[in-house]
């Protein structure tokens, strides 16, 4: 009994190690790029607009200066 | 589901933005505890209201000075209760980006992000707020081209150099629109021999403050507490005197400013010349400032659109772009 719990424990752990191993690794061009364009003013203008608007429609003028 | 929050965790003021939906809250970082029994009384806006007209048993404080947590146990129930009035639950976890002065240690980032996971975040995350105040100000930061911008918080003031989404040179001073309300209440003191409260002084550098003279200059009645007598007082403050007192402060900070602009790469210094810097932060609305700074570095200085908000506003955009941006947290990048 104790053989075929170490034996599954062994499976498990050679399963995790392969998958970690094959895991696809992050390109850091392609990180690079992604973080270049999501600070791109196209990616940043739907949410300065939705402050903006909310800014609006509170007609709210801002916090308290400090 | 959790809707996922950007915290501008500011020594002045608080702001939060959530995930969706934009800024939903925006209070002043106060709490008003009793002291005998501990129990919270008030936040934000009710609890600034109390500050110096409290009883004995009541004490009204910001647990955040400089920037960093003063006050560990009271900065995390004051996270707790933010979250709460955001509709943060024990079932409801989401993930916090925080914005913090860049200057703080390893050990005063480690607070903040404890006090959040204890107050409810299931992940915290910090970023610089100078970067946080660019993304919000819409300045160019993914082209290869010197973006500079100035944060004058209640508490720090931190000028930044970003090109290609990262801090190319920065600089950080311990000094904000705090320290020039209590230069104006020493001053007073000092002075003219009266105590006056820092919400006062504050109401002072609002009505007659400035960095430089401007046109429109009137001068200010102050009612405070005389020293000798002990008896109300009414003395009168002009521009002049106000800028005298706060001048320190206001050097401080343009030697910070000059400072950051000497580490910039040449191929970047050019850009400011074109571009200009951008001022952001309650401190920055300081009447003569942009023109104080413009005049000593002989850069143009434009002040954001959205001064008061760039911070939170910039952390709220890394919320919805999370796993593009999350290369920007402190500690993620190399």
């Amino acid at each position: 009994m104790l053989v075929y719990i170490v034996i599954g424990v062994v499976i498990v752990v050679a399963v995790v190690v392969v998958a970690m191993l094959v895991r696809p690794k992050q390109d850091p061009v392609d990180s690079f790029r992604r973080q270049i364009d999501a600070l791109s003013p196209e990616a940043r203008k739907p949410t300065i607009d939705q402050v903006r608007d909310a800014a609006e429609d509170s007609g709210d003028n801002g916090p308290d200066e400090s | 589901m959790a809707r996922d929050l950007a915290i501008d965790l500011g020594t002045a003021n608080t702001l939060v933005y959530m995930k969706g939906r934009g800024i939903v809250l925006n209070e002043p970082s106060v709490i008003a505890l009793n002291r005998q029994t501990g129990e919270v009384l008030a936040t934000g806006r009710e609890a600034w209201q109390m500050i110096g007209r409290t009883p004995g048993y009541i004490v009204a404080v910001r647990p955040l000075r400089g920037g960093a947590i003063t006050d560990f146990e009271i900065t995390e129930r004051m996270i707790r209760l933010l979250l709460q009035r955001v509709g943060v639950s024990r079932f409801t976890r989401p993930k916090v980006v925080i914005c913090v002065p860049s200057a703080i240690t390893e050990v005063e980032r480690r607070a903040v992000t404890d006090a959040a996971r204890r107050a409810g975040a299931a992940d915290a995350n910090l970023i610089e707020q100078p970067m946080a105040a660019a993304i919000g100000a819409d300045l160019p930061i993914d082209e290869p081209v010197g973006n500079m911008v100035i944060d004058i918080g209640g508490g720090t003031s931190e000028t930044a150099v970003i090109s290609l989404g990262g801090i190319v040179s920065l600089e950080a001073v311990r000094v904000g629109s705090f320290d020039i309300d209590a230069a104006i209440q020493n001053h007073v003191r000092r002075e003219h021999g009266i105590a006056i409260g820092e919400r006062t002084a504050e109401e002072i550098k609002v009505a007659i403050g400035s960095a430089d003279p401007t046109q429109d200059e009137n001068q200010a009645e102050v009612r405070g507490r005389d020293l000798m007598t002990g008896l109300p007082k009414t003395v009168v403050l002009t521009p002049e005197e106000v800028r005298f007192a706060i001048e320190d402060v206001i050097s401080s900070i343009v030697a910070s400013v000059v400072r950051c602009l000497s580490k910039a790469p040449p191929e970047l210094s050019q850009d400011f010349l074109v571009r200009g810097m951008y001022l952001v932060g309650g401190g920055g609305l300081l009447r003569g400032l942009a023109e104080r700074i413009e005049r000593e570095t002989e850069v143009p200085v434009r002040m954001s659109n959205v001064p008061l908000e760039a911070v939170v506003l910039g952390a709220g955009h890394v919320i919805e772009h999370y796993e593009a941006l999350k290369g920007m947290f402190m500690g993620a990048r190399p």
